[in-house]
């Protein structure tokens, strides 16, 4: 990867790198983008990597073009905002890692780095690197919920879950929704995403209730939208910054099978759900 | 993706259909193994393989058992030229440059529909060559029957189609590699307990298939220099 | 472009005044019959009415999410708006620690009146107690709710809640997910939005900004927005407006907010005639990562859980640069340890952070900047083992390490302060209505319940409490009362005041575009350089003099702005730059407002620490003669000395006394 257009080096004596990128530039869905190449000089390892796209935008505001545009908000690895294919991996190559919290030490002097946004049909580009996960927020919409009026719990002690659940539900519900996963999919498959959902809500006795009505209304908003099959390739897996488990969607797959066959007013059977 | 134009239900859902495509690889599997446990008799001798062979033809269920197993081929065929096209389409701006992390894709699932479709050019071929290719004949106790046996030797004694046949087990070992698991875990089998020893298991399976299945063409060879 | 000091900054003058204008509403009776008589007291609409009521939500963190989940369900329709491409991304999902309720679970001493009297005192006497009470009483109905939302809280093998204490709380009293408490409660919050959204109870609209608020006939009736992806501003009217839109932390360029945090909303409503309530109380949280260099663009904070386990060291000789194992035992200051023996690494949020500071201004500071001081495991390693610790901090002691490179379990950690809450806000009374009448502000936007200095874990419970449980009652009175003949079903997007406010937009941003095509310096510079002056002088420790010299600098950097600030692109078009200068022309506005509040208050308490007024062993030394107020500070115009008005503080149930962790 390293001095791929044969650039010069010229990074200081204080570890401070230049790096040549090759950035997506897009002005908008409806028209073509491109690969532009820049190069950014005197970056320093302690900084994030969006801090160093902040060091290449100052540099091209000051000059009067405008800036790289991308999502980015909390920079500390929970919101989810942050997206970028970097050197084809989703979030870049640090594992467990949001692009915000991934860090110049990564990279060397000289190195060529290619930044992408999330491609998917149903993440089309809004400009340069930023895209539209609207998507996501669709398939949580059409039944990603416990329907717990406010002021209708029961104490909450009156529902004892077990600890085991608990934990896997939790593993499930750091989901960030980020998207990555849909990214790194050669299918663009959202199925890691539902599957986290699915299983957060569904381990617990307070969403087992809707849980067949839940997956057959997530599945069938994921297909409308356009996201791909999965083909069980687990790099969904291999990407996710909170490193959601593939048997997530092991447990999407068999229920919903399940609810197909077992959920309401279809005039079929009507069984116990366990 | 909606299946062309249809109502969402189960056998258009993305999960559905993938689902269906795993029963029909499962039973194809089942085919696989029964057709490589059958094929053993050829090393014990022409007469129990030819036996074989007649006792299954002999039986007035065969077209529908072939009608059967055609079916599932069909099945697992379409579903699948019908889930690569709509992944295809899942990404109609491609990368301009996407590495796989090395711990997810493989070179096996990387390459299921290749493999996939050497798979059916062999099929293919496979069944026109000895399903219905030359039929010679031999008799055994007075009954008459078709001399697969002859056949087979005959025909691999071609060093090109024992060439075609073992590189194509090279692509049914890696199509397998990836396609055994994936039955478990698309029927919705992945316990952190099982899996690792499941995921060996299919391993071995698609290793013990291919192994077999070259080494028939490779020992009909070997038999036809003698 | 405005010009407030020439008149003002000169004289410290005490124009403020007991005020007429702030009736807080608060319901009489004994506090605990409060909230229960005043619920009973307001008016409802009629389940078969409330369809016809269009409310606007702005905001969607915690509080903002469980408000439009909330009221969907009652019936309202709702209109949402956030800044970001999902609800979910607001910044209440980096809460990590936990968030409290009087469930007394761990039958440890816990009450609603004790977690009401903790909230007091922590907030050092400058919260409103009904306020904080009916926080307390909430507080249980928010675990059950969100429990029966299926947030995955903690659980011990019996399948019960865990808890744990915290932010030196005496009682166990804080639930939790994992480190993640405030994404797990929001996902809660914005799950329940999303069903509302199914229902077409909730409409929804991201990527807008709101910048500002429609008054027609003296009420909040709709905002103005711009669509961040085409830069254009639209229109929204409503029967009322509720702000959930956080704090202006981000007032001093590095804090632990969001990057897209911002003050714009408050900032506009209070130009509007909104009070704005004790701008100066700010929040500095003692363990955060240090800055690295001149390119950071924003700060990590880390669990205060930390402190349970680390101790926390300086150097003993000023300008000692030896790596941390070199330095012996007997050079090593423990210098909370010190200074405060019975509460030690313990101590509240504020004074761990000021003695930090202290530290580092003698000198003792460690690492490259020297702007740091040492957060050791050493001690609690080689007493549990690194197992144990692992399985406390593990993914605290991951990020540290993912941030900075080096490894905590070998090393100790480098922590220092940073900006992390604003406590103050908008004014609103015990209806968490503001001075506008049908303008609602709600969460960290508005004052109300933490005083001068916010306990750990409790920020998550005021966001909630204010969504789910606080204003389903009190906009329903407000509604009630309405007349119906001026309901948004009668003004439209074509009234008058929303076309003038859309001009003076439109022609602020004219203006900005036009400086921005010949002017020089950044947004970011220009925000780098007020977080400078502001850290510098209004942050930890503030006297008269840093105070005044920041109310000179301010108005001049100001101004230097609205001639020289560097903007690219369009204004009608997706333009991250000048949304970033929008937000950074408020807070220039903001920034002044509190240096002036800082500058008016002159007792230290809580956060708000005037060097001036402090005892013999350099505690903070409350004025309660002359400071036993809320100052809410009303917006007179252009260049105009805002007027400070009081909303004085009575103490029935809580005695006043001197904070002390000696």
């Amino acid at each position: 990867m390293s001095n791929m257009n044969g650039h010069e080096h010229n990074g200081n004596g204080n570890g401070e790198m230049t790096l040549f990128l090759k950035i997506w530039r897009q002005k908008c869905c409806s028209e073509k983008g491109k690969m532009c190449e820049y190069t950014v000089k005197g970056i320093s390892p302690d900084i994030s990597f969006l801090e160093m796209l902040d060091i290449l935008n100052q540099d091209l505001i000051k000059r009067g073009e405008e800036p790289v545009v991308f999502d980015h908000d909390c920079r500390e690895g929970i919101c989810g905002a942050c997206s970028l294919v970097i050197n084809g991996i989703p979030h870049g190559p640090e594992v467990l890692t949001t692009t915000c919290q991934l860090h110049m030490r990564k990279f060397k002097d000289g190195d060529t780095i290619v930044i992408e946004p999330f491609r998917a049909k149903a993440f089309p580009v809004i400009r340069d690197l930023m895209v539209d996960r609207v998507a996501l927020d669709e398939i949580i919409t059409s039944g990603g919920y416990i329907s717990a009026n406010t002021g209708a719990a029961p104490e909450a002690n009156s529902i004892p879950v077990r600890q085991e659940n608990a934990e896997l539900s939790m593993d499930a519900a750091a989901c960030v929704g980020c998207g990555a996963c849909v990214a790194a999919c050669n299918n663009a498959s959202a199925m890691l995403f539902v599957g986290a959902k699915v299983s957060h809500l569904g381990l617990l006795p307070q969403g087992e209730i809707e849980g067949r009505e839940r997956v057959y209304n997530m599945v069938k908003k994921m297909d409308e939208l356009g996201f791909g099959n999965c083909t069980n390739e687990a790099e969904c897996e291999a990407v996710c910054p909170k490193g959601i488990k593939l048997s997530n969607i092991a447990r999407l797959n068999r229920q919903f099978a399940l609810s197909s066959f077992l959920k309401k007013d279809d005039g079929g059977l009507k069984q116990e759900w366990n | 993706m909606e299946c062309c134009g249809l109502k969402f239900n189960y056998f258009t859902s993305s999960i559905g259909k993938k689902q269906i495509m795993t029963v029909s690889a499962f039973l194809l599997i089942s085919f696989s193994i029964v057709h490589m446990i059958g094929n053993i008799l050829m090393y014990v001798g022409p007469k129990y393989f030819n036996l074989y062979a007649y006792t299954l033809t002999a039986n007035p269920l065969l077209p529908l058992a072939e009608l059967v197993l055609a079916s599932f081929f069909v099945v697992h065929i379409l579903l699948a030229i019908i889930l690569v096209v709509e992944n295809y389409l899942a990404r109609p701006q491609k990368y301009y440059m996407k590495v796989n992390t090395g711990k997810g894709a493989s070179f096996a699932s990387a390459t299921m529909p290749w493999t996939g479709a050497i798979m059916l050019v062999f099929l293919i071929f496979h069944l026109l060559h000895f399903r219905f290719g030359t039929i010679y004949t031999t008799s055994y106790d007075g009954k008459e029957m078709r001399d697969l046996y002859r056949l087979m030797i005959e025909f691999f004694a071609q060093p090109a189609y024992l060439v075609w046949y073992v590189a194509t087990m090279i692509a049914f070992a890696f199509h397998l590699g990836h396609g055994i698991q994936s039955i478990f875990q698309t029927v919705g089998i992945n316990y952190s307990k099982y899996t690792p020893c499941i995921n060996k298991l299919c391993l071995l399976l698609s290793l013990v298939l291919s192994v077999m299945f070259s080494a028939y063409p490779i020992w009909s060879y070997v038999k036809g220099l003698q | 472009m405005t010009d407030i000091n020439s008149n003002s900054n000169s004289n410290s003058n005490s124009n403020s005044n007991s005020s007429s204008k702030l009736d807080s509403k608060i319901p009489s009776g004994p506090i605990e019959k409060k909230w229960d008589e005043h619920r009973f007291n307001l008016k409802l609409v009629n389940p078969a009415n409330k369809r016809k009521y269009n409310v606007i939500i702005v905001g969607t963190g915690l509080a903002g999410a469980s408000a439009a989940a909330s009221l969907g369900e009652l019936g309202y329709n709702v209109q949402v708006f956030c800044l970001q491409d999902s609800p979910r991304r607001a910044h209440s999902i980096a809460a990590q620690g936990g968030i409290n309720a009087a469930k007394s679970y761990q039958n440890d001493g816990d009450s609603i009146w004790r977690l009401f009297y903790d909230t007091v005192k922590g907030g050092d006497y400058r919260a409103r107690e009904a306020n904080v009470y009916r926080l307390a009483q909430v507080s249980n109905n928010i675990i059950d709710q969100c429990a029966a939302q299926g947030v995955p809280f903690a659980r011990d093998y019996s399948g019960y809640l865990a808890n744990r204490s915290f932010g030196g709380a005496q009682v166990s009293r804080t639930f939790y997910a994992r480190g993640q408490t405030g994404q797990q409660l929001l996902i809660g919050a914005y799950q329940a939005l999303m069903r509302q959204r199914n229902d077409k109870k909730v409409k929804l609209y991201t990527r807008r900004e709101m910048l500002d608020v429609i008054i027609i006939d003296g009420k909040a009736r709709g905002i103005l927005v711009r669509n961040l992806i085409t830069g254009k501003i639209e229109r929204y009217v409503a029967d009322a407006v509720i702000l959930a839109t956080g704090g202006y932390g981000n007032s001093y360029f590095l804090s632990t907010n969001a990057m897209c945090s911002n003050g714009s909303a408050i900032w506009r409503a209070h130009k509007r005639g909104a009070f704005f309530a004790n701008p100066c109380f700010t929040q500095i949280h003692p363990t955060c990562i240090p800055m690295s260099g001149d390119h950071q663009s924003k700060l990590t904070l880390m669990s205060e859980s930390l402190r349970n386990d680390g101790r926390v060291w300086v150097p003993a000789r000023a300008g000692d640069k030896r790596p941390a194992n070199q330095i012996p035992e007997s050079e090593r200051d423990y210098y909370l340890e010190r200074i405060y023996p019975s509460f030690g690494n313990l101590v509240p949020r504020d004074v761990a952070s000021r003695n930090a500071k202290l530290q580092c201004d003698a000198g003792k500071g460690v690492g490259s900047t020297g702007l740091a001081v040492f957060l050791d495991f050493a001690h609690a390693i080689k007493r549990d083992g690194e197992d144990k610790i692992r399985a406390r901090y593990g993914n605290l002691f991951e990020m540290y390490e993912r941030i900075t490179a080096e490894n905590p379990y070998k090393n100790p950690m480098r922590i220092y302060p940073a900006v992390h809450y604003t406590m103050g806000g908008l004014w609103v009374d015990y209806n968490l209505m503001s001075t506008i009448p049908g303008l609602f502000v709600l969460g960290e936007a508005n004052f109300s319940d933490h005083g001068a200095n916010r306990l750990g874990a409790s920020a998550l419970m005021q966001g909630l409490a204010d969504g789910y449980f606080v204003i389903p009652y009190t906009i329903g009175d407000y509604l009630a009362r309405l007349n119906t003949s001026s309901t948004s079903e009668k003004i439209d997007t074509n009234n008058t005041s929303f076309a003038n406010s859309e001009k003076e937009l439109n022609e602020e941003i004219r203006k900005l575009m036009s400086v921005g095509s010949r002017g020089k310096k950044t947004t970011t510079e220009f925000h780098r350089e007020l977080g400078k002056i502001m850290w510098s002088n209004v942050g930890m420790s503030r006297s008269e003099g840093t105070l005044k010299s920041a109310l000179t600098e301010i108005p001049r950097l100001r101004e230097e702005f609205w001639k020289d600030v560097k903007i690219t692109g369009k204004g009608d078009d997706l333009n991250v730059e000048l949304e970033h200068a929008l937000r950074l022309r408020d807070f220039l506005e903001l920034n002044e407002l509190m240096t002036r509040d800082a500058l008016e208050r002159k007792e230290s308490c809580g956060g708000h620490f005037r060097d001036e007024s402090q005892t013999k062993d350099n505690e903070a030394l409350r004025d309660d003669e002359n400071f036993c107020h809320v100052a809410a500070w009303e917006y007179t115009g252009e260049g105009k000395m805002p007027i400070r008005h009081k909303e004085e503080l009575k103490f029935e149930n809580v005695h006043l006394s001197q904070r002390s962790y000696k």
